[in-house]
């Protein structure tokens, strides 16, 4: 059973944000000219838009100058028309370059007319909601259901020939297009609690619509822009090919093409100027497009290489053993066999991440050991490699992201080196997870059954039936009411807490040594928490696994755990017996973070503090990581790595003891 | 409906709620789910709620997800309708204002929402959400509105510097204090605080209750804080209300309420809340699992089947 939640990589933001702020246009920009394609699809559209601009002083010819004697007509390539001429002896050179000011006016003029009717339907629809936006969308479809070409004959039929009925009628066939996609955009917007706010503010809802929304969709307009611009050359050059489109005096690619039909027993080559001309233009636009939605895109869909695990059994690289050469840290053997009552050894564990600079180091120097039937609670807030922790652990480390040093051991077994094949089996029988999102855990297009049947019968090789009586069991076990039937439930007919529980079920089915719970209790209500972490508990007395309970939340560590380890950017700082942790901290972190936390005894209405934030991965100071956050901090403390001593990682800890004993 | 109220007099008689600055009456509020062929049902989430604040004092609204705590916030920013009872604020009937919503009342009372993140344009400046503000409730002096809204900054503990970065360079602390300053750049009379500080880590948490703390104490105004958190209400409030399922079961102090609760369900809230210190936890579970075998014996007799 493998476990793949939404990687929380906050760490990898780091690397990202380390390039210092920049404006959304330049980093697109950016990342467009590292395309090479774009940049040719780039250069021919101004080379069109040049052409365009510039036909008047780079044509030969007057592109409506007729010669009708017949050594001027439908000639082929030669030193006087480099491109030919056509039937009535017109230069095709010209003819392409005065084209190609029809092509961007009717490409550019007809999406022009499709935004500025398609995007403030969209808006409009989408902010309002309810019966205007349930008539106006089914409207929208109607017209879109429309064929499009149809449309521009109407519009032709009525209004006449000529470029603005060719540009209007092409912009009605686009504007539903675009008032589809103002309208899904607005929609998600709206609901934004940014929205809410300006609201609140007083902001009139025009305004918000304008300048709230609206530059949301600026990305996606510009994208689907581009590409409808080529597409709206083609259409033009399907109207004038067939005839009905611009007056055939007029010089465009799509005429000049309906013009090479007709002769084309006669001259042949006449056929190709416009038509490689259109076919690149076309695709130009849409590498265009395609090019900058990538762009937009941007990081989401950044190649990161995969990181092998580098594990290295050897832990004296590690800080602490290094430094001390103890035999035990943290009651965790640095040497040799695990010790037989720990179901996890966690030994100078370090983590990194891997981007264009050097490795960034996210975990360093852990030392951890949980027993048979223990709970141990790692604490931390955001940023201090707690989750990474547990992914190492799983083998469940994003792309980027590998293990530098130290090793995981698993009932004795490591499993920082192990490779993904080998991993799988320890997943389910020896180890599991419970993550925040039950959700995510659970497949939504299967039943629940079916999902806890597959475990079993993957572990157990049960029967069909078997299976399933088992699946009812687990169910029932973690507290589902009427589990026989819910099996056949799936998961999004849970509620959240039920959910959890099902995750916890699947969890269990194999029967593993140790489970991690990552979060697993954050995102619910008090009294679901409570009934989860009892149920965790519970099973815990009865099946005797281990238990890593990885949590923000200093009440969720002092209700379910027995030991507590504490982590602060990336290192353990303390790890203790839960009732000693609360009533005697010694790591100054450990001590403001229970003093920060509101409680009854706090009699004044201000609450403890620790000034400043959790340095992010890469910016951790040298020495001590708390240090410049730390009230007892003195020069020392910045002076060199600290290592983890008797469960605690601070110079002083002898002295800050006597402080803290003192009233 | 009666209300379980621990205060001397009663939530509705006249002496109190003369001097408050909001009195909310029996408010219901219900979602509108229109079926196929605009048959309309209506489903009650907050059914006839009844409370005060005082100016400058702090109300607690408790209660889980799905109590409604969030959807009153709400009526009572105007941010979704009434379906009916009343909202009093400083004298005025606000659920009289129909679709409009008079510019005085959106001064007068401000949010602070729960992600920070998301209460923030990610595509504008930071500055933005207070210059538009201002510049909406008549500030005409663009000078002027920058000097104001970096008064905002500094009382609320940010540097000049932040005014002109997108929310995304800055962390959620800082986020949630430029959402504060947009809520105090009006000097509101009432803040609506939506969970706003849950989102935040522990270290964070406490500097932002400290600043909520630090604002009142200087400008007088009220706040509405609804959070699922008991141990930071209890911390914050004045007074504290208990919601479940779209009622208010119980308003009390919190000294009332950590010590003798009235209501079962308040009871129960407790027992659930994680303490803050291991010491007889034991005893907590055993209590919690037998509420559960009462509860699932209630729930066997209330369902026939």
């Amino acid at each position: 059973m493998t476990l793949r939640p939404e990687p929380k990589t906050s760490a990898v933001a780091v690397a990202k944000k380390a390039d210092g702020p920049q404006s959304g246009a330049r980093r697109v920009l950016k990342r467009l000219s590292r395309k090479p394609l774009a940049i040719i699809a780039a250069l021919w559209i101004l080379f069109i838009a040049f052409c365009a601009l510039n036909a008047d002083w780079l044509a030969p010819y007057d592109p409506l100058l007729n010669n009708f004697t017949p050594e001027g007509i439908l000639q082929g390539p030669n030193p006087a028309h480099w491109l030919g001429t056509d039937e009535n002896g017109r230069d095709t050179l010209s003819r392409l370059l005065y084209g190609a000011r029809v092509a961007l006016m009717v490409g550019f003029g007809s999406v022009l007319v499709a935004m500025v009717i398609g995007v403030p339907i969209g808006l409009v629809l989408g902010y309002r909601g309810g019966w205007a936006d349930r008539i106006g969308t089914r409207f929208v479809d109607i017209i879109d259901a429309l064929p499009g070409m149809l449309v521009a004959f109407a519009v032709i039929a009525i209004l006449g020939r000529g470029l603005p009925s060719v540009m209007l009628g092409i912009g009605l066939i686009f504007c539903m297009n675009f008032a589809r996609m103002a309208r899904a955009i607005t929609l998600a917007e709206r609901s934004k609690l940014y929205v809410d706010a300006a609201r609140v503010s007083g902001i009139r809802e025009i305004a918000i619509l304008f300048r709230q929304v609206l530059p949301n969709l600026a990305g996606p307009l510009v994208i689907q822009g581009a590409i409808l611009t080529g597409a709206a050359i083609i259409i033009e050059s399907a109207l004038s090919f067939l005839g009905i489109g611009l007056e055939s005096s007029v010089p465009s690619w799509g005429g000049l093409l309906g013009a090479a039909v007709r002769q084309q027993l006669v001259q042949p080559f006449f056929a190709f100027p416009p038509g490689i001309t259109i076919l690149l233009t076309v695709l130009a636009f849409n590498i265009l497009g395609d090019a900058i939605s990538e762009a937009l895109a941007g990081d989401s869909r950044k190649r990161v290489k995969r990181i092998k695990r580098r594990a290295v059994a050897d832990p004296s690289v590690a800080l602490t053993a290094a430094a001390t050469h103890a035999s035990r840290i943290s009651g965790v053997p640095t040497e040799g066999p695990a010790d037989p009552d720990h179901v996890l050894e966690v030994r100078g564990l370090g983590v990194s991440l891997y981007g264009p600079g050097a490795p960034v180091p996210l975990v360093r120097d852990v030392w951890l050991g949980i027993k048979k039937g223990e709970v141990v609670g790692l604490l931390g807030e955001s940023g201090s490699g707690k989750s990474m922790l547990a992914r190492s652990i799983l083998g469940l480390l994003p792309p980027g992201i590998g293990v530098t040093t130290g090793s995981i051991l698993l009932d004795g077994r490591e499993i920082a080196g192990a490779r993904e094949r080998d991993l799988r089996d320890v997943r389910g029988r020896k180890l599991a997870a419970v993550f925040q999102d039950p959700m995510a855990a659970l497949s939504p297009v299967h039943t629940v059954g079916t999902q806890l049947t597959e475990v079993l019968h993957a572990h157990f090789k049960l029967s069909r039936g078997a299976a399933r009586a088992r699946a009812a069991e687990l169910l029932d076990r973690v507290g589902v009411s009427n589990a026989a039937k819910r099996l056949n439930d799936y998961p999004h007919q849970f509620s959240g807490g039920m959910a959890q529980r099902v995750a916890i079920a699947m969890a269990l089915a194999a029967n593993p040594d140790l489970v991690i719970a990552d979060e697993a209790t954050s995102a619910l209500d008090v009294t679901t928490q409570a009934q989860v972490l009892d149920l965790l508990l519970d099973l815990r007395d009865e099946f005797g696994m281990g238990i890593l309970l990885i949590t923000h939340d200093l009440g969720v560590v002092a209700e379910a755990c027995d030991r507590a380890v504490v982590m602060y950017a990336g290192e353990i700082v303390e790890t203790a017996d839960v009732t000693d942790l609360f009533d005697r901290p010694r790591h100054p972190y450990t001590a403001a973070l229970l003093a920060s936390n509101p409680n009854a005894e706090s009699e004044s209405k201000r609450l403890a503090v620790i000034p400043g934030r959790v340095p992010l991965a890469g910016q951790w100071p040298d020495g001590c990581h708390f240090a410049n956050r730390c009230p007892f901090a003195v020069e020392a403390c910045t002076a060199g790595s600290v290592p983890l001593i008797d469960d605690v990682r601070c110079i002083r800890v002898d002295e800050l003891r006597l402080e803290k004993v003192a009233p | 409906m009666t209300i379980e109220t621990s205060t001397a007099a009663p939530e509705t008689t006249a002496p109190v709620e003369d001097r408050a600055l909001l009195v909310v009456r029996d408010l219901r509020v219900a979602y509108q789910s229109t079926r196929m062929f605009g048959r309309k049902r209506g489903v009650e989430v907050v059914k006839g709620v009844s409370f005060h604040i005082g100016a400058g004092e702090t109300f607690g609204l408790v209660g889980e997800s799905g109590s409604g705590k969030s959807t009153t916030g709400r009526a009572i920013l105007r941010l979704i309708p009434s379906a009916s009872g009343s909202i009093e604020f400083a004298g005025t009937e606000v659920t009289a204002f129909g679709r409009r919503t008079p510019l005085s009342y959106r001064r007068d009372v401000q949010a602070v929402f729960q992600d920070p993140s998301m209460s923030l344009n990610p595509r504008q400046p930071v500055s933005d959400a207070l210059l538009a503000a201002l510049k909406r409730h008549g500030m005409s002096s663009r000078a002027e509105r920058w000097r104001v809204a970096a008064e905002a900054f500094d009382q609320v503990g940010l540097q000049r510097a932040h005014l002109d970065r997108y929310p995304g360079e800055l962390s959620g602390g800082q986020q949630q204090r430029v959402a504060i300053a947009r809520a105090l750049v009006l000097k509101p009379k009432l803040v609506v605080c939506d969970e706003a500080v849950s989102a935040l880590d522990l270290s964070t948490q406490s500097q932002i209750i400290n600043l909520l703390c630090d604002l009142q104490e200087q400008t007088g105004m009220s706040y509405l804080f609804i959070a699922h958190d008991l141990g930071i209400v209890r911390h914050l409030s004045d007074r504290v209300g208990v919601m479940r399922q779209g009622e208010l079961v119980e308003v009390a102090t919190p000294e009332e309420l950590f010590t003798r609760a009235k209501h079962p369900y308040t009871r129960r809230l407790l027992g659930a809340t994680p303490a803050d210190h291991p010491e007889g936890r034991e005893r907590r579970r055993e209590v919690r699992a037998q509420w559960a075998r009462v509860h699932a014996l209630e729930e066997e007799l209330s369902d026939p089947a």
